[in-house]
């Protein structure tokens, strides 16, 4: 089985946020890239199905700026793929899920793949459009919010988990389905230092943009712009409560939280 | 202008009221939305769906989409919008309807967005929306540059508009389902998840160390009930298994950012913090005042939780008219 997982490069979640100088994006500055826990997810359920299944061969597929994928691909070698593919994204191009699907898409059309794993969503833009567009794109199916996949290689079908509202339905998909991970979907695996080593070895496969441009003709665009990226104004502190027993803390809380937060009927 | 409902259980979803008012914010005076519904409740639940200030409501009955998978849906909205000549479709954020929205937005060649919580134009009369990212730590506003979008629209960032008596229209539709598409077979409730989940709900209340023992648990969970939360965790909680990693809320966990948050127990390390610090209130019980949850929070209250949260039980219980 060709199990190809994508991922993007998404700043680490100990990164401390700030905005560029005009206020329109992340300030990229100091930021260290790594894969988030969707992928991290999407990349230990493909190990999982090539321990079940020997044989079969995890492929990672990233589209972003160098050096930033190269740093991704080589983290989701070390864990364990047999491969990876880098698809250039020129830095002045403004990131898009939905180019970003299409990017993916058209590298696919020629690449053998019976199954593709991703995050629901990525951890910085928290969009969850790259995979149901992708399925799209390749006229396959998809869905989200997956966990605990299982193969069955002579009914040529997946068979998982997809958490929705109130609980979680239990689905099957053809071999060539789009599924995105939920989050803690596993316990993802760390990296061993042999590994870790081989991995910078590995030659990553480049996909030139102008290869991208070509197949995407006027879809090699961004559909959205982003004009503002904003941090909250930090709070000044909790209003601490003060009382005699719990009952009137109780009290004053809900009152608090009716007449002056107004988040409570 | 297209808004997509969505139908649970044989029920329209509250949400998908709440999506009609998005779609009014941006919909000119001239512009009555129009609405889709699939499954075979459709035509029952047209008529509350319409009231919110729908024009026509389009529906495709088929058993099949009573549980639409992602493509199903995506045909049966591509072939809506198609019919009522739409250019921007709007969609209530659930897990099911962010997970139509990229196919959607790749074969009608429009945008996408998800997360949606404000909607204006830009000063080129350009759609332009706001939206939570990096687990609500920052916002972002964007604009869409193409003639399309679909729009996902976060649930209670929208008021729902008071039910209307706009008399509903409703005109039958009829997608041709997709051949190789996966097949949903079954589902099931999460066990003690009666409340709403946790991703999605207005309130939620979460538990962390400080609630000692599993059993103790039940103490975070009937004062979600009272205020009609969901329930959440630290992950201190999770690891020792008092509940399944499926409540936890924060780096490894699930990313919130409901209108109230309660941390009952919970210190406030950073894995946690980033989980829900995008909330809008955050109130904190811990009985140690130097605990850095308070530094976070808008109302803190020092004291013994196993004390505190009966009382506040009690007190939103009243407050609710629960008695």
């Amino acid at each position: 089985m060709e199990i190809v997982v994508c991922v993007k490069p998404a700043p680490d979640s100990e990164t401390r946020l700030r905005a560029n100088p005009a206020g329109t994006a992340l300030d990229s500055e100091g930021v260290k890239w790594a894969l988030t826990g969707y992928d991290e997810s999407a990349m230990e359920q493909a190990l999982l199905l090539k321990e079940a299944h020997p044989g079969s061969r995890v492929r990672v597929v990233s589209f972003g700026p160098a050096p930033r994928s190269e740093e991704v691909l080589r983290s989701a070698l070390a864990l364990g793929a047999d491969a990876a593919t880098w698809i250039e994204q020129p830095a002045e191009l403004a990131p898009d899920p939905l180019l970003a699907a299409r990017a993916v898409a058209a590298h696919l059309r020629d690449a053998p793949w019976d199954l593709v794993l991703t995050g629901k969503q990525a951890g910085d833009d928290e969009a969850g459009l790259f995979g149901p567009a992708l399925g799209a794109l390749v006229d396959a199916p998809s869905f989200g919010g997956v966990s605990a996949i299982t193969h069955d290689p002579a009914a040529r079908s997946f068979a998982f988990r997809r958490s929705v509202e109130g609980g979680s339905e239990t689905v099957t998909a053809p071999v060539r389905s789009v599924l995105g991970l939920q989050q803690a979907a596993n316990d993802p695996r760390t990296a061993k230092l042999p590994n870790i080593l081989k991995s910078r070895r590995t030659p990553i496969e480049k996909v030139p943009w102008a290869l991208t441009q070509a197949a995407l003709g006027p879809h090699g665009r961004p559909a959205t712009e982003r004009v503002a990226f904003r941090l909250p104004a930090p709070r000044s502190g909790a209003k601490m409560i003060e009382y005699r027993t719990p009952d009137e803390a109780a009290e004053k809380l809900v009152r608090l939280l009716q007449g002056e937060a107004k988040v409570f009927p | 202008m297209l808004v997509v409902g969505e139908i649970r259980d044989g029920r329209l979803v509250p949400s998908s009221l709440e999506a009609v008012a998005a779609a009014r914010a941006c919909a000119g005076p001239a512009d009555a939305p129009e609405g889709l519904l699939v499954g075979p409740a459709a035509r029952t639940e047209s008529g509350a769906f319409a009231a919110a200030g729908l024009g026509t409501v389009h529906c495709d009955a088929d058993e099949a989409l009573a549980r639409p998978t992602p493509w199903a849906w995506s045909r049966a909205i591509v072939a809506a919008a198609t019919a009522a000549g739409a250019e921007t479709i709007v969609l209530a954020g659930t897990a099911a309807g962010r997970d139509v929205v990229g196919r959607v937005a790749a074969v009608w060649e429009a945008a996408g967005v998800t997360g949606v919580t404000a909607i204006a134009r830009g000063p080129t009369g350009r759609l332009r929306l706001t939206r939570p990212v990096f687990g609500g730590r920052a916002t972002e506003e964007l604009e869409v540059a193409a003639p399309r979008a679909v729009l996902a629209v976060r649930p209670h960032a929208f008021a729902p508009p008071p039910a209307g008596t706009t008399a509903a229209t409703a005109s039958d539709l009829s997608a041709p389902r997709p051949e190789k598409d996966g097949r949903i077979t079954g589902f099931e409730r999460v066990a003690g998840g009666a409340g709403p989940e946790l991703g999605d709900a207005a309130i939620v209340v979460s538990g962390g160390r400080g609630v000692r023992a599993a059993e103790n648990f039940s103490l975070i969970e009937d004062l979600a009930r009272a205020f009609g939360a969901a329930v959440g965790a630290s992950r201190a909680v999770t690891d020792a298994g008092w509940r399944p990693v499926s409540f936890q809320v924060g780096q490894t966990g699930k990313s919130v950012t409901p209108q109230l948050y309660l941390a009952v127990g919970i210190s406030g390390a950073i894995q946690h913090l980033v989980g829900m610090v995008g909330s809008r209130v955050i109130v904190a019980i811990n009985s140690d005042a130097q605990a850095p949850i308070f530094r976070v929070a808008d109302y803190g209250v020092v004291g013994d939780l196993f004390q505190i949260v009966p009382a506040l039980t009690r007190e939103v219980r009243k407050a609710r008219g629960l008695g």
